[in-house]
């Protein structure tokens, strides 16, 4: 038995190998908990280091494409070792974006005022009932349709993207890959193809990030042998809450009301002293900078700069310079949705878009772990401890 | 003793997070030892003896057996949310027939919840305000998802029925008898709650992070669908269904539990003693499977289980209250692919509360994982 020795702040660890069942420190949350073992990626918090596969990070991002690192993280290869594989990876997944009319029909049905979490949510479960009958016995190809979930949810968040702008249906080009189509229907023009870079940066580095809550959600989910499509409601339920999806539009109500760099500083000290919270800043693993958040931020001044609007870039800056000055000292750091959030934006996605867009990225890394808990199946089966009542009998009178 | 959602501990653990306390709770215990399981400390045989699925429901949520006045007004509660939004029936236009019914019910209540009122609360206030709204919406979506296996319209429901006859009535088209109405509500009543299985630990880790109890719920239902866990019921039953003699299927599972079968139905994470569900159920369907001249099906059931905990009960494996289920839903006449739909129905209560009980106190469920470095 391997007894671990963990801080709150530090609970990533690198091992040859894993033996059961293991002894940790517990904290709130489960922080500490080690739930899993996992080739998938490695996030090492204390010296900021994330990989792939056991590639860094900064090697792969501004440099890959989407479909490469899904590619990268589902199968472990990458494209370059295998360029047939991955050819018919990238057909297999451009072709899964045909979504059943019949689920298109159903997000069109919808009010387009409706969150497009709550659409897609939607969308994914009646997309379900299309690819799993009551005849199927989940014993097919099942590796195959967690590729053909990761594209299906692109598409079905471009469909969404489109009736709400009121729109109609996005046709795919197999020509173009998914961020070139995503970008198509945010923008309704073909899109520049800086505009395409960015997007394949944020979702390569959006594409998996240890166990998040909708990852371990969909795990959880898994083990108990249930269809993908549940996997991906449940993930995408835990993405709902404040505390995850709804951090990126925190940040842009916050940034975008802001006129300067000097009303930025302000505005800022006077939060922190009213006690305050800046979206976009602190989190639970990091208490140094995300690596990711240096690679962000230089996207952010090229593409501010590129569209004509690089006071933004000056605003965002002085209020991470301004909240770090204060936050700093007690650990706070500004984190990946923070500039994530301007780049969403920078490239054409109004606001509400933000967690489904984030989602689409995370899929990858999301299904990479479902596929890898498959191999092993073991329901997630935890406890609790009964401090209740004693027992206790029925005294009639008061019931029926 | 130190509360489990504060501070540290060390604990020791296997795969599955197995032996592993997540936190304390006052909703329920289940003794895996001696073959007991207590809601807010009342044992399950009595609650299933006395009381209604309405009253245990809020028991499991609330704490206490309501009083005649509370009783009262969950029971108006309850009903006042028995008419989901038509959106989420209309969206049974767009879902082919054949699709698995739960599935079908998932997807009317992910678009029912595009309609639920003041969606994006999640204060405590709001959070209470939701029970019975789930509760009702979800019973009245899961009957219309039954009817549209056989191509039906959904039907309104009853205002003077009670909670299972209502349901029955609206997935069934016709209104049961006392024993089905009871033997139902039973069977809610003893899966309305068993701590922090899969789905229970799906639905806390959504609540975790801020989202609305509804959203909780699906995530739930998703941990249920898996054969593993709640679509047991089904496969359970399909296992015996194949045959008509109690001596055929005791050949059978002498021979299956030689080969290491797992049988769906049997064998549970906690229990290493009989299901204490099963023992209150048992007596209900079979006098159900009698009255409707079905008495082989309870000596099928009475036959593999004999054998099967023979030769496994040695080894703690019993039937636990998925073998059983589906032998009081086949008689009452529920489609065997449904059979899921009503053990959804009654532990979505457990979900709530263990939520409702969670989130005031509980930080956001994160745990970490060791990366395999390559050889």
């Amino acid at each position: 038995m391997k007894a671990f020795r963990t801080l709150s702040s530090n609970y990533s660890w690198a091992l040859d190998e894993l033996d059961w069942p293991v002894t940790s420190e517990v904290g709130p949350g489960l922080s500490g908990v080690i739930a899993s073992a996992t080739r998938v990626s490695w996030l090492d918090p204390s010296s900021g280091t994330l990989e792939y596969r056991g590639v860094p990070i900064e090697r792969l991002a501004g440099m890959h494409s989407y479909e490469e690192i899904a590619h990268l993280l589902i199968t472990g290869n990458e494209p370059a070792d295998d360029e047939a594989a991955f050819s018919t990876f990238r057909d297999n997944l451009r072709a899964s974006r045909e979504l059943p009319e019949d689920v298109i029909a159903l997000i069109r049905a919808m009010d387009p005022g409706i969150h497009p979490t709550r659409m897609l949510r939607a969308g994914v479960s009646a997309l379900g009932c299309h690819e799993m009958t009551v005849e199927d016995d989940l014993s097919g190809d099942r590796h195959w349709r967690e590729l053909r979930i990761i594209a299906q949810i692109a598409a079905l968040v471009a469909q969404i993207a489109a009736h709400r702008t009121g729109r109609g249906p996005v046709l795919f080009h197999a020509n173009y890959d998914i961020a070139h189509e995503m970008l198509r229907a945010l923008q309704d023009r073909d899109p520049d193809p800086e505009d395409v870079h960015s997007l394949d940066l944020l979702w390569v580095l959006f594409a998996d990030h240890g166990l998040d809550a909708p990852t371990f959600t969909s795990m959880v989910v898994a083990s108990t042998l249930a269809d993908p499509y549940y996997n991906v409601v449940a993930g995408l339920s835990a993405l709902r809450g404040d505390k995850l999806g709804g951090a990126g539009e925190t940040v842009l109500e916050q940034i975008l009301g802001l006129e300067d760099p000097e009303a930025a500083r302000l505005w800022v000290a006077s939060t922190i002293a009213s006690g305050g919270r800046i979206g976009g800043f602190g989190h639970r693993l990091y208490h140094m900078p995300d690596p990711r958040v240096v690679i962000l931020r230089k996207e952010v001044a090229a593409q501010a700069r590129r569209k004509g609007t690089p006071e933004l870039f000056d605003i965002a800056r002085a209020v991470e310079d301004e909240a770090l000055r204060q936050l700093a000292p007690r650990g706070v750091h500004v984190n990946i949705n923070f500039y994530a959030a301007l780049l969403f934006h920078l490239i054409g996605a109004d606001k509400p878009m933000l967690p489904c867009l984030y989602m689409v990225g995370r899929m990858a890394g999301l299904m990479a772990r479902v596929h890898e808990e498959l191999e092993n199946p073991r329901l997630y089966r935890p406890l609790d401890r009964y401090v209740g009542h004693p027992i206790r009998r029925i005294t009639r009178g008061a019931e029926k | 003793m130190r509360p489990y959602t504060s501070g540290y501990q060390i604990q020791t653990y296997n795969r599955g997070l197995e032996n592993l306390v997540v936190t304390d709770t006052r909703v329920g215990q289940i003794d895996g030892k001696n073959s007991r399981l207590m809601y807010r400390g009342y044992p399950l045989d009595e609650l299933a003896d006395c009381c209604t699925f309405e009253e245990v429901a809020y028991l499991i949520l609330h704490g206490n057996l309501p009083t005649p006045q509370e009783a009262a007004m969950w029971d108006e509660e309850l009903k006042n949310w028995r008419t989901p939004p038509q959106e989420a029936f209309d969206a049974l236009k767009y879902i082919p027939s054949n699709a698995h019914p739960l599935a079908q019910y998932r997807t009317m209540l992910t678009i029912a919840a595009c309609h639920i009122p003041e969606a994006s609360r999640t204060d405590m206030q709001a959070q209470w305000r939701r029970p019975a709204r789930i509760l009702s919406w979800s019973a009245a979506l899961a009957a219309g998802a039954i009817r549209h296996l056989n191509g039906k319209k959904p039907l309104p429901p009853k205002d003077h029925f009670g909670f299972s006859a209502n349901f029955l009535y609206q997935a069934l088209g016709h209104r049961v008898n006392e024993h089905e109405e009871k033997a139902f509500d039973v069977s809610l009543i003893v899966q309305a709650e068993h701590g922090l299985h899969a789905a229970a630990f799906a639905a806390l880790i959504v609540i975790s992070t801020g989202a609305d109890l509804g959203s909780a719920v699906l995530a739930g239902m998703g941990a249920l669908s898996g054969v593993r866990h709640g679509g047991a019921n089904q496969l359970a039953f399909e296992d015996l269904a194949q045959f008509d003699q109690a001596k055929e299927a005791r050949t059978w599972a002498q021979v299956k539990a030689a080969g290491g079968y797992r049988f769906p139905g049997y064998g549970h994470r906690i229990y290493k003693c009989p299901d204490p569900r099963v023992r209150v159920l048992e007596p209900y369907a079979k006098n159900l499977l009698a009255d409707k001249g079905m008495t082989d099906r309870w000596r099928v059931y009475e036959a593999v289980r004999g054998e099967v905990e023979s030769a496994l009960g040695p080894k703690g494996i019993y039937a636990n209250v998925d073998s059983i289920t589906g032998l009081v839903y086949a008689p009452i006449g529920l489609p065997v692919s449904s059979f899921p739909i009503p053990f959804c129905l009654a532990i979505q209560t457990g979900w709530m509360a263990h939520c409702l009980e969670y989130q005031p106190r509980g930080a956001m469920i994160e745990p970490g994982a060791v990366y395999l470095k390559d050889q």
